[in-house]
Parts: structure tokens; sequence; C-alpha cells
């Protein structure tokens, strides 16, 4: 038996180590918390309290936050801050796709001698571009195909590990640097974007002036049959998972919303009064949920290995953007053509309320797709047993179903991880950008809530506000882990 | 979507051999494609680095001229050289202390038996999901209260303990063998003679990724900075490289210049340490 002697002993030399981190913890994190927790009830100002100006400050209740929820900018704010987020599906299947990729560009050394020849055509090419349009503009193609060339050859003779390196650059270097890049790529008048766009969407133009008049049907109906088998597909999946009880149900439930919810935000768009609209949604989540339910299980077995909850979440917020771009053809499609007459101009990105946010979710899938995430899909596709494949091989499976039944499941803690660390990061960002690229702007379409917080916290001074608000970003964060916790990582079992 | 590739089968005919290679070399000519996009920006940047005041006003890509006087003019036009020493020194502080912090506390939970110590590891690791907004404005009074505003203490004390980093590490120290620790105590070490001779010349690997993870948060860092400093000399280079995009003026060409002599330090360290930093990735994601 240890004396209780040397069990103090052994407390007091753990927590001496950790004495330099408990210090931190409670300087920088514990008492700012307390502090925080009360500056949000009370009216503090920086420019009424601070060293200077000692004015008593006043004890308010919950004012702040009935004025943080009473005040619709508010609401605009956290709006945009999840529409944000509505990226990250794209990110995620950007990182799992570059890492597919990356797994099967594997050393093979025959292909050597016909990467120099490709890599010398490439070259040759650009060349010739370079002579035939003069030095000045073609000069850069010539660069392009550099890179490109250097690029490949060096991918054969690495295994790819070029390719690696090359997709993580823009996430080992994001910061304002990166942003500041951006600002400037987006320009409509000096930027290289609009200058490649504008020609295309000039000739995309005359291409739909030029078609004959089925296409203001055409684009509609297509659009319309593409949005019905996406969600038709994403159903089939949800009527798959049902069995896995309570994951599976709570999956159901969700993936049914985010089908039918683009419809009713369609319907209020459309003059729809908003509780009709929300009624509408309701009803029709129940009704399909309960037809679903009711069919019998006929579309094959329920795949053994259980996919993570989140990654069925990821799917069916990627599929959001997707349903709503579809609704959209149906609804712009039959004026296309009016608006081709009048000339297709490119966007002023940045500039433009609707265009700032999808500019900037460009920008964050180019750093986000080669991020860390890639390199943990990487890991996470190496650590996959070969002999699941060779089984999924031997009952015949196709490519399709050999990533559905195999890979997609066997990521799912990776998936889980990533989903997690990408809501928190997700809910809190914002700032850098907003500050460097657009204040915010234009009209507040790019004010997140962390943009919200440095403003009321650092300009207009509003400490209480700000604590507040910060206090709601908290709360959210929490309760989404907790739920992510609590149902994401179901079948995920390590 | 495909995968990884079937298990090795027999390659019988040319015609098979050169189909296999043809795919191949398009897999890898999409490859190029894809990192082409991924560097395009950056060619962009380095190019307008090189244009004249009135030529970055034009979208063409390439400059008329090269001017490589763009980069001793962003020298002289802003303390640049000031601005990099100060984001090097603070990172570095910043670096050093958090990796000594870090190893001091992954030892604690990693190496020494205490009681209570896996509850006090939960409710540290806890304490990276608290969203950092929320300590900010206080943090920032607490640095007024004690003067620290416009001082680099003020930059670096906070960022000095790190959750993260402490996670990090503990992983890798709970690689390394027991036995080792117990061969040195049995020779009559303190646990600070094992923490210093014994675990921390193993687990360097990891002391280098969190080296690498922590410097370069700091050099990017942005908006702590942006609040706290208020005197000119003392910025970091990404608030400093404001002054070329400010209400005041715009000069692109120069900032595309100072922004490539930021960003090619990074491409060169992580060219070098990408290895470590691969791995240091993949072992921070392994659940605790």
């Amino acid at each position: 038996m240890r004396s209780s002697r040397s069990q103090t002993r052994r407390v007091l030399t753990g927590l001496g180590f950790l004495l330099p981190n408990i210090l931190g913890f409670l300087a920088f994190t514990l008492v700012p918390l307390v502090l925080s927790f009360g500056m949000a009830f009370t009216d503090m100002d920086f420019f009424r309290h601070n060293p200077f100006r000692d004015e008593p400050i006043r004890f308010v209740g919950l004012e702040n936050f009935a004025w943080l929820f009473g005040h619709p900018e508010f609401w605009h704010y956290l709006r945009n801050t999840f529409f944000l987020m509505l990226g990250l599906p794209f990110a995620i299947a950007g990182s799992l796709g570059a890492a597919l990729l990356l797994t099967r560009v594997g050393k093979r050394p025959g292909l050597i001698p016909g990467a120099l020849v490709l890599a010398t055509l490439i070259l040759t090419g650009s060349l010739l571009a370079l002579r035939a349009a003069g030095m000045s503009e073609a000069g850069v193609w010539f660069i392009f195909g550099l890179t490109a060339a250097t690029a490949l050859v060096a991918g054969v003779f690495t295994g790819g590990t070029i390719y690696r390196t090359l997709f993580y650059l823009p996430h080992f270097t994001s910061g304002v640097a990166t942003f500041v890049l951006w600002k400037k790529l987006y320009n409509p008048q000096t930027g290289p974007i609009n200058f490649a766009l504008a020609p295309v969407l000039d000739g995309f133009g005359g291409l739909i002036r030029a078609a004959p008049g089925w296409f203001s049907v055409g684009v509609p109906v297509l659009a319309g049959l593409v949005g019905t088998l996406l969600a038709g597909w994403q159903l089939r999946r949800l009527r798959q998972h049902w069995d896995d009880a309570t994951a599976g149900q709570v999956a159901v439930g969700f993936g049914v919303t985010m089908v039918i919810l683009p419809a009713g935000f369609l319907l209020h768009w459309l003059g729809v009064p908003l509780g009709l609209a929300a009624g509408f949604v309701v009803g029709a989540v129940v009704l399909l949920t309960a037809l679903i339910v009711r069919r019998p299980r006929r579309w094959g077995p329920v795949c053994s290995l259980d996919t993570g909850l989140s990654a069925e979440i990821a799917l069916a917020l990627g599929l959001v953007p997707l349903l709503i771009l579809s609704a959209a053809g149906v609804i712009f499609g039959p004026t296309l053509p009016a608006a081709a007459a009048a000339g297709i101009e490119p966007p002023n990105w940045l500039g433009d309320y609707d265009w700032a946010k999808p500019a900037i979710m460009v920008m964050a899938l180019w750093a986000a797709i080669g991020s860390n995430n890639m390199i943990l899909y990487l890991a996470g596709l190496s650590n996959i047993p070969p002999e699941l494949y060779e089984a999924a091989d031997m009952d015949g499976a196709s490519p399709t179903q050999r990533f559905w039944h195999v890979t997609w499941p066997q990521l799912a803690p990776v998936t889980f991880f990533i989903f997690v660390m990408g809501i928190i990061h997700g809910l809190q960002g914002g700032f850098e950008m907003a500050r460097v690229m657009t204040l915010g702007g234009p009209a507040g379409s790019t004010t997140t809530l962390a943009y919200f917080i440095y403003i009321e916290g650092f300009e207009t001074g509003r400490l209480g506000y700000a604590s507040a608000a910060a206090w709601v970003l908290f709360l959210l964060v929490f309760i989404l882990s907790l739920l992510n916790f609590r149902f994401g990582n179901r079948g995920t079992n390590d | 979507m495909t995968d990884l590739p079937s298990p090795a089968k027999p390659v019988p005919s040319l015609a098979a051999r050169l189909r296999a290679a043809a795919g191949g070399l398009g897999l890898h000519g999409l490859m190029a494609v894809l990192s082409l996009a991924m560097v395009g920006p950056f060619v962009w940047m380095l190019l307008t680095s090189f244009k004249s005041y009135a030529e970055a006003a034009d979208p063409a890509w390439m400059p008329e001229t090269f001017l490589w006087g763009n980069y001793p003019e962003v020298l002289r036009v802003i303390p640049f050289a000031r601005f990099t020493l100060n984001s090097l020194m603070i990172a570095g502080w910043v670096t050093l202390l958090q990796v000594f912090t870090s190893a001091l506390a992954a030892f604690s939970f990693a190496r020494l038996e205490w009681p209570g110590r896996d509850r006090v590891f939960f409710l540290y690791l806890g304490t990276m999901m608290l969203p950092g907004l929320v300590m900010l404005i206080p943090t920032f009074q607490i640095m007024v209260r004690f003067g620290l505003v416009d001082t680099y203490l003020g930059l670096i004390l906070p960022a000095a303990f790190s959750a993260f980093g402490t996670f990090l590490l503990r992983q890798f120290m709970l690689g390394i063998p027991k036995a080792l620790d117990e061969a040195a105590e049995i020779d009559g070490a303190s646990k600070w003679r094992i923490f210093w001779d014994v675990v921390l010349p193993l687990c360097r690997p990891g002391l280098v990724t969190l080296a690498i993870f922590t410097f370069m948060g700091n050099y990017h860092s942005f908006f702590w900075p942006l609040v706290m400093m208020k005197t000119v000399d003392k910025f970091p280079l990404p608030v400093g490289l404001m002054f070329f995009d400010s209400e005041r003026g715009q000069a692109t060409h120069l900032l595309m210049a100072g922004v490539t002599m930021s960003v090619v330090p990074l491409i060169v360290l992580f060219v070098f340490m990408q290895r470590q930093l691969i791995r240091g990735i993949q072992i921070g994601a392994v659940k605790g």
C-alpha cells in the first residue's frame, strides 16, 4: 500500500509539471471566461468604462440578449455565418477527392518515357503559342505550360508527392496574404478572373441567343430532372439507413428535411407567407418520412458496414446547394434568353450583395481542398484493410459500389472528426476574411458572427453586447458539438 | 468515383500495358492541371509584383518589363524588414514558450501517475472546444489593466499556452516505451532528469512538428496584433502589409511584392518540413 504521503507527493509532482499551463489557463482562459460571462449582463462600454474614465458599470440583466434577438441585423449575421458553412461539404468532398486521386497516383516507372514526351509536347506547344502571339500575353501560357509540365514530370518521378505539396500550398500560406491576393483576383475591373470570364460569358450569351425556342423549356426541364434524381437518390440512401435504430432514424428525418427545406425557401421566396411555407415544410417532411418508412425495403440489403451519421449529414448538406441550383434552373431557365439578349456580364464578386458570399466560398474551397483534411483522408485511406476491397471484388462490386460500401463507411471516423472541427471553426470563422477583403460588406452580406463581435467589441466599443453575442456563439458551438458527439459518431467504433 | 488500385493482376499483352500507361498518364495529366489551379493565384501574384503602378490596373497577366526594383521599393516605402523581424521574433518566442509549457504538461499527463490525472486531462482537452472569441474581449481588458497593450509581451503571453500542443505531445510521449523511465528511475534519476534527458530527446519529431505549427500560426497571426498594437514599428507583417491596401491608397504591385516576400519563406519551410508536418497532423487527429 502506498502511504498518503507518497500519494500527495505524486499529485504535487504531477501538478508541478502542469504549473505553467495552469497559470496560463487561469489568466487567459478561466478568468476571461468568467469576466466575459459577467460582461454579457452589463452595459459595459469601452468609451465610458476604462482606466481613464471610470463610470459605474450597470447590471442590465438579459437586456443585451433581448437586444440581440430583437435585432434583425444579428439574425442576418447568424444567417451569413451558416450560409458560409454550407461550403463545408464541398470542402470535405474536395479533400476526399484529392486524397483518392493522390492514392491512385502511385509510382509507376513505366510512365517515365511517356511523361517526358507529354511534358515536351506541352512545353513545345506553349513555346509555339508564345511565338505566334508575341511575347507579352502568351508568355502567361508559356508559364502555365512550364508549371504543368514540371509538375507532371516531377509527379511521375516522385510518385505523386509533388502534387500533394502543391495541393497543400494554399492552405499552408493561407492568411492575410492569400486573402489580399484573392481580393485582387476578384477585382471586377483589374482582376484576372473577370478578365478571363468576360469572353466566355459573351460566347455563352451568343449561344443562347442563337439557340432555338425549345431552349427556354429544355433548361428548366433538365434542371428539374437533375434535382428530382438527386433528391430521390438521397431518399433511397436514407431508406437503407432507417433500420440502424436511432442513428438511422435521425439520419432519415434530417435527410428528408434537407430535401424539403429548399422547396420551403423557394415557396417563401415566390411570395408565399412564411408561416404557410413553414407549414408546408413540416407537413411534407412528416408525410415523406411516413411514406419512406412504410415502404417495404426492396432496395437491397443495408450495408453491414455502418456509416457515421455525420458522414450522412455531410452528404445531405452537400445536396442543399445542388437542389437550390436546380430550383434556380427551373425558375430562371425561361428568362435566360431575355437575359442573354441584354448581354451577360461577369459578376462584381465581392462588390455584389448576392455574389460576395459565393466568391468567398470559392476562395475558401481553394484553400480547403489540400488542407489538413486531405492529409487525414490520406492516412484514413491507407488504413483501410485491403481484404475489404478483395471481398468487394469477389462479390463483383463496381467501383461506385466499392466506394459507397467500403471506402466511405471505413472513412466515417475521419469524416466525423473533420465535420466536428469544420463546424467549430466555421461558426467562429470569417473575421480575417471580412476585415481584409470586404469589411463585412456589401450591406453586411459578408459579416459573420465573429466579425460582428469584433466590430461591437473593438470599434463601437459596446463590450456588453459583444460579450452577449460571444456567448450566443459559445452556446451554438456547445450545442452543435454535443449533438455531433451524441449522434454523429454512431457506428464509428473507434 | 474510384478507389485504391485493386490487387495486382498479371499484365499480359502490349496493348493492355499501353492502355494502362495511357490511363496512368491521363491521371498524372489531371493532377498536373489541378496543381496548376492551386498554383495559379501564386503565379499571378509573382507576375503582378513585377508590374508598374499603372500596369497593375491592367488585367493582363504579364508585365511589360519586369521591374525588379519593386522589391527594394517595398523595403523603402514601409519598414518591411522591421515588420518581418517583429513577426519572426513574436512567432519565435511564442513557439519556444509554447513547446516548453506543452512538453511539461504532456510529460505530466503521459508519463507520471497521479490520482485525478485523466480527469484533469479531459477537462484540459475540453478547453480546445471553447471558442476563442468568447475570451477575446476580457483578455484585451486584462491587457489594458496590466498595461500590456502595444507591447510584445502582450502578444506573446496569451499564446504561450496551448491545449492542442499538450495533446499532440502527449500522443507522441505515449508512444515511448515506459521501460526507459523505469530504468532511469532505478538509476536514481529525478522526474526532471527523466523529462529532460530521457523523454524530451526521444520525442524530438513531435517537438519539431509542434514548433512548425505554432510558428506558422503565429507568423500568420492578424487579429490579436491588429487589436493590440498601436505603434507602427511594432507591427508584425500581416498587419503591416495592410498599408498597401488601405482606404488611403492602393499599391497592388508593391502589395504583391510584399506578399511574395512574406510567403516565400513559408513555402521553403514547408517544402523542407512536409514529412514531419504530415506525420504530426496524422498523430494529432487520433482520438485521445
